[in-house]
């Protein structure tokens, strides 16, 4: 029962982290149609900038915010520098698919390389903020422990602040509007290249706060060639992809889909299962249901 | 004469190879050899976007595939190198033919995250099962070369001359296969898959076949790679090579074979380059890391931002038009 009971609140914990990352891949897919391949490189440097404003200020909770800030602006940033020169340059033909793609991969190396100039390639350390050792119900000690909560309860808060703003707030209109058709917001009067913009800086906040959430609630440990970068980008990926990429309500279900079906197979199978097993769970997904759990019929296919 | 016999073309870059492997120094061999399973590689990547104008980045897990079937073969069963190499295409293709059954229905970004997932999935099966070999993976010992070649034949240049003539073979193959009724389907489902679909080719068969023969050469390459490495193991084939081998087909031009030494010449060019600069400059451990990945990626952006067809198809392109004028 305690094992039962320990998967669901990894499975929980885990999908949250891979949350945020979906809404970030939605969000940049909904504001420009790109595939944001160096969301994870953007989501590292956000890391980095933590682990600065960890050192310097000795406090992780105004770090957070203020690494989430100065990850909205260098993502604002990429947006404005090369994704606008990018649809300006658009070709078509052949390769007008693979151009966005391989832009955001040229720009993840880029990322990656420059931390690696500036940190250097080795690990660093950020210190959890709160204890790592489970709660205890009785005896039992449960997969819960008091960073694990709050990363959760910080995780729901942004969730219903984007909810919030998307739904209740003039900007979530704008951002709505502009996703579901470009042209007729911007004869309704919305400036469609700042609501890109900005729907790209929310993207760079939410993918921040992934990055140093996934740091501290793991081995607070960072290096450019972290392969937990890697592994945020692809899970990021498959839970927006599952939950239809289209839909914010969506990526946070796919995301905690994903991470109980990890924990499930984490805990009963095998450890190195997990990553075989993310795959097969996007391709069943994609031949089964290619609209996802929450996206319209159309359109997964251009 | 080059014009209308392209196999002559191949014969005589052939023995020029040949020639120059005798006259340079051990390790420029061997990046010979890197180069040469690097241009099949990246190949197999130009087959397989000639189709969709869509890039894999999940190459290196159809790679994986090819060396450990190869490494397999000849540890259980004592197969013969040239079988190994056999069993290799044959097994990657059959993934390929799988991954494509899956591919033929996406598009766009879907199949570029699809890769990815399975480049990050797939080797770590290899944890799962011992007769992987987990970690340290698999020996892959293809033997000293023949004796007959003479005392002082080395073992990279007998890596450099298997992987030369495969890759040779390879492109000449693959030209002619581009330039074969499959290769005018394929061609024609990418331009336009419904005026394809119109004029009678089977748009889903055509697809998964495409991805089967591309996984075929990539399976070779791995072999090819498992060879000169001798061991195959899951950090043989990191995402870094998936990306890489992204990257220089990208370089090369995905749209043509004719670019296809551009993108692997530059992979190897670029760390050995590097390391020149540094030593000379004696410049910090940093940037000794860090330059590659950085003029790489740099080279990667203002490709696709200014020539995104590659460097061969935009001079083709640009003669045309002076042509025409």
């Amino acid at each position: 029962m305690t094992q039962f009971i320990d998967m669901l609140l990894i499975g929980i914990g885990a999908g949250s982290i891979y949350a945020l990352m979906a809404i970030a891949m939605v969000l940049v897919w909904r504001s420009t149609r790109v595939i944001n391949f160096a969301q994870a490189g953007m989501a590292l440097l956000s890391t980095y900038i933590g682990f600065e404003l960890v050192q310097r200020t000795g406090n992780f909770w105004i770090a957070l915010p203020l690494a989430m800030i100065l990850g909205a602006l260098f993502s604002a940033l990429v947006e404005i520098l090369l994704i606008r020169t990018l649809i300006k340059h658009s070709t078509t033909g052949p390769v007008a698919g693979i151009v966005p793609i391989i832009a955001t991969l040229g720009l993840l190396g880029f990322i990656r390389a420059t931390i690696g100039f500036i940190w250097g390639n080795q690990d660093i350390q950020i210190q959890p903020p709160l204890s790592k050792v489970g709660f205890k119900i009785g005896e039992d000690t449960i997969a819960l422990s008091p960073m694990n909560l709050l990363v959760l309860l910080t995780v729901i808060g942004m969730v219903l602040i984007l909810g919030f703003i998307f739904q209740k707030t003039s900007l979530g209109l704008s951002l709505r509007a502009s996703a579901y058709s470009p042209e007729i917001a911007q004869l309704a009067g919305i400036r469609v290249g700042a609501i890109r913009t900005i729907g790209w800086a929310i993207a760079g906040a939410a993918g921040a706060a992934a990055g140093l959430l996934q740091t501290v609630n793991g081995t607070g440990a960072v290096s450019p060639d972290s392969l937990e970068f890697s592994l945020l980008l692809t899970f990021g990926f498959i839970a927006a992809v599952i939950g239809g990429l289209e839909s914010l309500p969506g990526a946070v279900l796919g995301a905690v889909v994903l991470g109980l079906v990890l924990a499930v197979v984490q805990i009963y199978v095998s450890g190195t299962l997990v990553f075989i097993v993310a795959f097969a769970l996007l391709l069943l997904v994609l031949l089964i249901r290619p609209q996802g759990f929450i996206g319209a019929k159309a359109g997964r296919r251009a | 004469m080059l014009k209308k016999h392209p196999l002559f073309g191949f014969i005589l870059f052939g023995v020029i190879l040949f020639l120059l492997s005798n006259r340079v120094d051990e390790l420029r061999v061997f990046q010979g050899a890197t180069v040469a399973i690097y241009v099949i590689a990246i190949a197999s990547i130009i087959l397989l976007t000639g189709y969709s104008g869509q890039v894999s980045l999940g190459h290196g897990a159809l790679l994986a595939i090819g060396g450990y079937a190869a490494a397999l073969s000849r540890n259980y069963w004592g197969a013969p190198v040239w079988l190994t190499f056999c069993i290799a295409v044959l097994a990657a293709a059959l993934g390929g033919y799988l991954l494509g059954l899956a591919a033929a229905r996406l598009s766009g970004p879907y199949l570029a995250g699809t890769t990815l997932a399975l480049a990050i999935g797939l080797p770590s099966i290899a944890n799962q099962f011992s007769i992987l070999g987990g970690e340290q993976g698999l020996l892959y010992d293809i033997g000293l070369p023949p004796t007959s070649l003479g005392a002082d034949f080395t073992q990279y240049k007998w890596y450099f001359w298997i992987s030369a003539l495969a890759a040779l073979v390879t492109i000449y193959w693959l030209r002619n296969v581009m330039n074969s009724r499959y290769g005018r389907s394929w061609k024609a489902v990418r331009s336009n898959d419904v005026a394809a679909e119109l004029a009678g080719i089977n748009v889903g068969r055509n697809k998964v076949l495409a991805f089967t023969v591309s996984a075929g050469v990539a399976g070779l390459a791995g072999a090819l790679l498992a060879m000169t490495i001798s061991t195959v193991s899951p950090g043989a084939f990191p995402l870094a090579l998936s990306f890489s081998l992204a990257t220089g087909a990208v370089l090369s031009g995905v749209t043509t074979l004719g670019g296809v030494m551009i993108g692997a010449v530059t992979l190897v060019a670029i760390p050995e380059i590097v390391d020149t600069v540094v030593h000379r400059f004696e410049s910090s451990e940093a940037v000794a890391n860090n330059l590659p990945g950085l003029l790489v990626s740099t080279l990667l952006i203002l490709t696709v931002l200014f020539v995104p067809n590659g460097p061969v198809e935009q001079m083709r392109a640009r003669h045309e038009k002076r042509a025409k004028r």
